[in-house]
């Protein structure tokens, strides 16, 4: 008997799984910043004791927002993702996906219409925890 | 209508094999169940009709205390008229839901042989208690911090009807002895908040917001 309550606990444990962490292959986007204006940009710093470094910049192509984070690297974590938000935290966000990769050159779509003045921070933030990783004030 | 047809099954058996039935047991379990990231610990006690020739139905009520904890889980929209489309939910995100639960339930078992029960249980009524959680409202490509407190009433409807916290097992019992049993379940749990407003506006007000967690348990059960 006591190997049969053994072997159902350790299911249960195998039971619950782990969280999914950030590609962390280096990654270079095709977005070219010659060819779009640039709005607003920011250096973005860590969190919460998390390294984040590199440029954050708010390009218009040709009508369309991009944002594009340039020598880019952050801490890996769990389910991070790109936001713009109107606060240094999560209080009101745009979510631009999940992060692609803790290195790299890489652009996301903004939505249409978003309002880049409101929308001025830029966030490396782990949505499964809440938890700030990275910022930038874009100005 | 679950609830419905449950209780209708249930009295119908009772009148049709009431010069039958002549025996009640009682249960008590205590049982602990875990999922991705989440787990609940549930008390119940149920009174059993044994019905049938051979007496192996056991049909009856009783009441379940289930308390629910969470580390980062996702609430969708909970009205049925939101919750039966997809394209019309949104969720929100809590990093500690926690919910305490008391419900009454219905329960249908079947002992195989001395040894071995199987069944199924389920909240029907009760109410919920639990402090007021912060998280985030997550709205497509959208989002902003929000907080709620779970849905103080709970009653099991048809579908996705149903409100506040509810508890259901699929059991298998392995007796050692005529008083105590090991119970095996897989738990399907229902937990919900009502956020401080209507955070949801579109494409109609919402403020509940219900999580459904699949999760595998194991407990003790003794007869009186």
């Amino acid at each position: 008997m006591k190997k049969i309550i053994f072997g159902l606990l350790a299911v249960l444990v195998l039971a619950c799984g782990a969280e999914d962490a950030t590609p962390t292959a280096p990654v270079n986007d095709t977005f070219d910043p010659t060819k779009a204006t640039l709005l607003r940009q920011g250096n973005l710093t860590g969190s919460n004791n998390y390294k984040v470094s590199g440029v954050a910049q708010l390009y218009n192509e040709n009508g369309k927002l991009v944002l594009l984070l340039d020598d880019f690297s952050s801490s890996n974590g769990p389910d991070l993702r790109v936001y713009l938000s109107t606060t240094s935290g999560a209080a009101s966000f745009v979510n631009l996906g999940k992060l692609k990769s803790t290195t790299g050159k890489q652009s996301y779509e903004i939505p249409a219409g978003t309002n880049l003045t409101e929308f001025k921070f830029v966030l490396i933030w782990c949505q499964q925890f809440s938890s700030l990783f990275g910022k930038s004030e874009t100005n | 209508m679950k609830l419905l047809i449950f209780l209708l099954l249930f009295f119908s058996i009772v009148a049709a094999t009431s010069a039958q039935t002549s025996s009640t047991v009682n249960y008590g379990s205590i049982t602990g169940a875990i999922g991705n990231s989440q787990g609940s610990i549930s008390i119940d006690y149920f009174h059993l009709w044994k019905l049938g020739t051979a007496k192996k139905i056991e049909i009856g009520v009783g009441g379940r205390f289930t308390s629910y904890f969470g580390s980062n889980q996702y609430y969708s929209s909970a009205p049925a008229a939101l919750a039966n489309d997809v394209a019309k939910t949104d969720s929100i995100l809590l990093g500690s839901p926690q919910v305490n639960a008391i419900n009454l339930a219905v329960n249908l078992g079947y002992r195989l042989s001395p040894k071995i029960g199987l069944g199924f249980n389920i909240d029907a009524l009760g109410f919920t208690l639990g402090s007021k959680k912060n998280g985030t409202y997550l709205n497509g490509t959208q989002g902003e911090a929000t907080s709620g407190n779970p849905t103080s009433f709970n009653v099991l409807l048809v579908g996705n009807n149903d409100r506040g916290t509810l508890n259901s097992e699929f059991y298998a019992r392995y007796f050692f002895n005529e008083k105590l049993a090991i119970k095996i379940a897989y738990q399907f749990l229902f937990t919900e908040y009502t956020t401080d407003t209507q955070i949801q506006q579109a494409p109609e007000a919402n403020d509940r917001f219900r999580n459904k967690a699949g999760l595998f348990s194991l407990g003790i059960t003794k007869q009186f």
